[in-house]
């Protein structure tokens, strides 16, 4: 921008303006973790305060570690998401590709029916779903709710992914024909990795809400065995109310991984919703 | 009203330089055109023009007003884009009024504008559509009479025509030489089109590598080349070069002449060569020699000739047209 | 569409083999979606034409959504998780969606430094669980920490401070803040890659034109965004009105205080599966569900076949 179009006090503005909602944005997560590193006194008396040596305390911690069962509530939510988020991508692949390269009765109005999916949620089916996660026996397993998220990934993974493979070449498809390619061979083999940055669009969409979800770990699989970190945390948190150490130290635990795993990927991560919603 | 002067302007993105000191002065209701090979900075200077880019140092003046710190709207510019680069959700007529209703001209003063402004582009039919119920060329009219409502000072085109059709840019351009006569304003035009500045120009500026090569009127540059770059690059088909030395010349180091200022003959002549290549063009014929004595050498003859390849024929190049350049590529006089 | 089968459709008479690939390809997904989504829904609305009479499970029409509009024991939780509802979905239209467009506005001035930092920074919390986003909230505007009065004091608002939560006519204006704290990242990012959208040469005419700072912002940014927004506001609408574990988390099943702070999801949930006294109601909640469905549909419905279609989408 040139000197000549910007003025420095529109600059400044701006600036300030940003760096208050950053602030606001950021700083009860900042808060939250600092105060969960404290002596119970500190978080009382000086909640704005870094900790110091006086002040610094792990006891949250201890408590917290010594008596939830945190790591398996975390590989529950990691097998959820990741067999959710495999199979959202393989099936939403296949029919996207199904949808976009064949001419047959019925397209439109397959596409229109898994189109459906994206405005209407899913949790509105959940009294049924429950009755029939209870007659097939998938009550309080993990695979009740990999089929849920799946169900639920699939509409926006058949749209996005179609709108993608229409743009896979003609050519290349028909070159792979004539080169005595199967069907499934010019997906897997040709298609497949040409919409891969697509695929990683998808997949980021699919996971926050799977893993950030309650509703369904709530009503489908609340056992200790199949609770997901979400539900895990609620209810580990809910029981610690007065106990500030222990509360604030869990909500920290929660947050690390979202929040390393933000840090390393937010630039393929904001990259891949950009991209994905300017399709 | 509508002259400018650059006076030794730069421009630098990061550390590559892009403009090294460019000093140009333009002249009330001249029509002048920036040429140059890609990425030599012609679009850079213009928008420096229009202020939508900083110089690094160097001044600007618009009819001696210093414009350094003054918007562009201030500036009594008008830029025409290459991408056109309307208002999707404007009709025609808005698009062309929205820079004097945010000046806060009268409305009835607008709509006269445009009125005007449309009937000399033929637009009048077209005032309420959209831009994209528009074909590309009436896109580039609605863009250029944009322009021309606002009444600058100085009109300024980034390629306007490159994203026309062989046909419409004929037709384009010579749409624009009619504004410029009938406006008498200030115009600078940036193409890659030889035919675009040789026909439109005023003033050609052949720029290279961020530094002017030359200025001069279109038949000053193609007479009088002041270096190897603008002889090389003014002309179609290209200038023939020759070592000197092959020609035993000793006060020059590269001998330049025309294709169109050789004559060929089957019997006598300075050079010989073979035919390797011949081009039938109607109008002209084109015909490719290789030469014992000074290597390859392209020849431009008028109406239809028949040469076959493998015929031996004999060049003379026309005695007072050709060039002398020395060991920089700098013309000697 | 290759053109090998294209040119089998134009010769009818020729029996071409069964495309078998095209099932198989369409199979799981079609499968999986429709068990577990679409068969669900249907049995759902279907559910709440139901109703236990004489232990016997009867077809009763539309007694259900009689019962749940105009019985005593229901309808004052229903309007009242309604009328919740929609005061939740105004607030997210009155202040996430013009911050999150305020916000990619400034994010997207051209060579704004930090832009990436800010970026990073604010859409940081929409990646949060409600139940982080939910607990942190409850602590930091929680009377006992003291961490809101200390900041309101340096603002010098402290008497301003009281514990919105934990009153009927605060609470739901400070959950419904709390949503939009969470959620302002996406119509934030939405609205910046429309924005990115815009080309750069049609920004420059506008400079050239004199439009600039604000009005560039009203006169051309703006209009070329509105499909955008109208896609935020279907987005939000259907979000909020299927919203739950945010409430859940921060003010209990029972959607406290005083249930202040009901809506369509919390009632759903607290029907279908009871608490404490009242027993679950099954026919009861997918009736609740079935009204929610035709919100959400109405209101997808009004803007596929009104909105969208008057709104123009600019090709750049
Ligand atoms: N914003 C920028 N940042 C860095 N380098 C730039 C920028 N804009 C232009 N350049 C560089 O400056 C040089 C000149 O660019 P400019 O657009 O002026 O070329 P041009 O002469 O108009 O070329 P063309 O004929 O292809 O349009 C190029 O090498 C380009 O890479
Ligand atoms: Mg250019």
């Amino acid at each position: 921008m040139s000197k000549a179009r910007a003025s420095l006090s529109r600059t400044t503005l701006v600036h300030l303006a940003l760096i208050g909602y950053t602030l606001i944005a950021v700083f009860p997560v900042f808060l939250t973790l600092i105060n969960s590193m404290k002596s119970r006194n500190a978080i009382f008396r000086n909640p704005m305060q870094l900790p110091t040596t006086e002040t610094f305390d792990l006891v949250g911690y201890t408590t917290v570690l010594g008596q939830g069962d945190f790591a398996s509530y975390f590989q529950n939510s990691f097998i959820v998401t990741v067999a959710a988020i495999a199979l959202v991508l393989l099936f939403g692949a296949m029919a996207a590709f199904a949808l976009s390269e064949y001419r047959f009765r019925g397209n439109t109005l397959m596409g229109l029916y898994l189109a459906l999916g994206i405005m209407i949620p899913i949790r509105l089916g959940t009294v049924a779903i429950l009755q029939g996660m209870v007659a097939t026996g998938l009550v309080n397993t993990l695979t009740a709710l990999i089929l849920v998220y799946t169900a639920q990934g699939i509409p926006l993974a058949v749209f996005i992914l179609s709108e993608f493979m229409r743009t896979v070449s003609d050519d290349l498809k028909n070159a792979g024909r004539i080169d005595g390619l199967s069907e499934y061979a010019i997906f897997f083999r040709l298609v497949l990795p040409l919409v891969r940055p697509a695929m990683a669009t998808v997949a980021v969409f699919t996971m926050i809400p799977i893993w950030n979800d309650l509703w369904f770990p709530l009503i489908l699989a609340p056992s200790e065995a199949t609770k997901t970190v979400t539900l895990g945390s609620q209810l580990f948190i809910g029981q610690f109310v007065t106990n500030w150490n222990a509360v604030l130290a869990a909500l920290s635990l929660a947050i690390l991984p979202v929040l390393v795993l933000y840090l390393v990927f937010s630039r393929q991560l904001i990259r891949g919703i950009t991209s994905g919603a300017v399709k | 009203m509508g002259s400018l002067q650059l006076k030794s302007v730069r421009k630098s993105f990061g550390p590559v330089d892009v403009l090294k000191g460019i000093d140009l002065d333009v002249k009330d209701g001249e029509f002048v055109i920036f040429v140059g090979p890609s990425g030599c900075g012609k679009s850079t200077l213009l928008r420096i023009i229009a202020g939508l880019e900083d110089a690094t140092s160097g001044s600007i003046t618009i009819d001696d007003q210093e414009v350094a710190t003054v918007p562009p709207a201030k500036r009594g510019i008008a830029m025409v884009f290459q991408s056109y680069a309307l208002y999707p959700h404007l009709n025609v007529k808005d698009n062309m009024g929205l820079g004097l209703k945010q000046a806060g001209t009268p409305k009835d003063e607008i709509d006269r504008r445009v009125a005007k402004a449309s009937a000399m582009l033929s637009l009048e039919k077209y005032l309420t559509r959209r831009p994209a119920e528009l074909s590309g060329g009436q896109r580039q009219r609605v863009a250029i009479g944009r322009a021309i409502v606002r009444e600058p000072k100085l009109f300024l085109f980034d390629e306007p025509l490159s994203n026309l059709d062989a046909a419409l840019r004929v037709n384009t351009r010579l749409e624009i030489a009619r504004l410029h006569r009938e406006l008498k304003a200030t115009m600078i035009y940036v193409t890659h089109d030889q035919v675009e500045a040789m026909t439109l120009a005023d003033k050609i500026v052949v720029l290279d590598a961020g530094v002017i090569q030359q200025v001069g009127s279109p038949m000053e540059l193609y007479n009088r080349p002041a270096n190897l770059f603008v002889a090389g690059f003014i002309g179609s088909p290209g200038m023939n070069f020759i070592d000197a030395g092959r020609l035993g010349v000793s006060d020059a180091k590269t001998i330049g002449v025309r294709p169109e200022h050789v004559a060929l003959s089957r019997d006598a002549g300075t050079w010989q060569g073979k035919v390797v290549h011949v081009e039938h063009l109607g109008a002209d014929t084109i015909v490719y020699l290789e030469s014992e004595a000074i290597g390859t050498l392209t020849v431009r003859l008028f109406g239809e000739h028949h040469h076959a390849v493998g015929d031996v024929v004999f060049a003379t190049p026309s005695a007072d047209q050709t060039h002398r350049f020395d060991a920089v590529g700098q013309a000697i006089r | 569409m290759s053109d090998a089968t294209s040119s089998r459709d134009t010769m009818a008479p020729i029996r071409r083999p069964r495309r078998w690939h095209i099932a198989v390809f369409l199979l799981p997904a079609f499968l999986v979606y429709s068990a577990v989504m679409i068969l669900p829904l249907i049995e759902t609305l279907r559910l709440s034409l139901f109703n236990t009479v004489d232990g016997e499970p009867a077809f009763v029409g539309l007694a259900n959504f009689k019962v749940l509009f105009g019985d005593a024991r229901w309808a004052a939780d229903f309007w009242n998780a309604l009328k919740n509802n929609v005061i939740f979905f105004i607030i997210h239209m009155l202040v996430q969606n013009p911050i999150g467009v305020a916000l990619a506005a400034m994010l997207s001035i051209p060579k704004l430094r930090f832009a990436a930092f800010y970026r990073t920074a604010i859409f940081l919390p929409t990646l949060l669980s409600f139940v982080i986003v939910g607990f942190i909230w409850k602590l930091i505007l929680s009377p006992i920490w003291g961490v809101s009065p200390y900041l309101m004091d340096l603002v010098g608002l402290k008497s301003f401070f009281s514990p919105w939560l934990g009153k009927p006519d605060t609470a739901l204006i400070a959950v419904s803040l709390i949503s939009v704290w969470q959620y302002v990242g996406i119509p934030m990012m939405l609205i910046y890659a429309a924005l990115l959208n815009i080309p750069e040469e049609v920004i420059e005419a506008a400079e050239c034109d004199g439009v600039t700072g604000w009005s560039q912002f009203w006169k051309i940014k703006l209009p070329l965004i509105l499909p955008a927004i109208g896609i935020i506001s279907i987005l939000t609408f259907v979000g909020n009105f299927n919203a739950f574990d945010l409430v859940y988390t921060v003010q209990g099943a029972l959607a406290g205080p005083d249930k202040s702070t009901d809506i369509l999801g919390t009632l759903l949930y607290r029907t279908f599966f009871g608490f404490q006294l009242q027993l679950g109601d099954r026919s009861m909640g997918a009736t609740i569900a079935t009204v929610m469905f035709l919100i959400i549909l109405a209101g997808v419905s009004l803007y596929l076949f009104v909105i969208q279609r008057r709104m123009r989408r600019y090709q750049f």
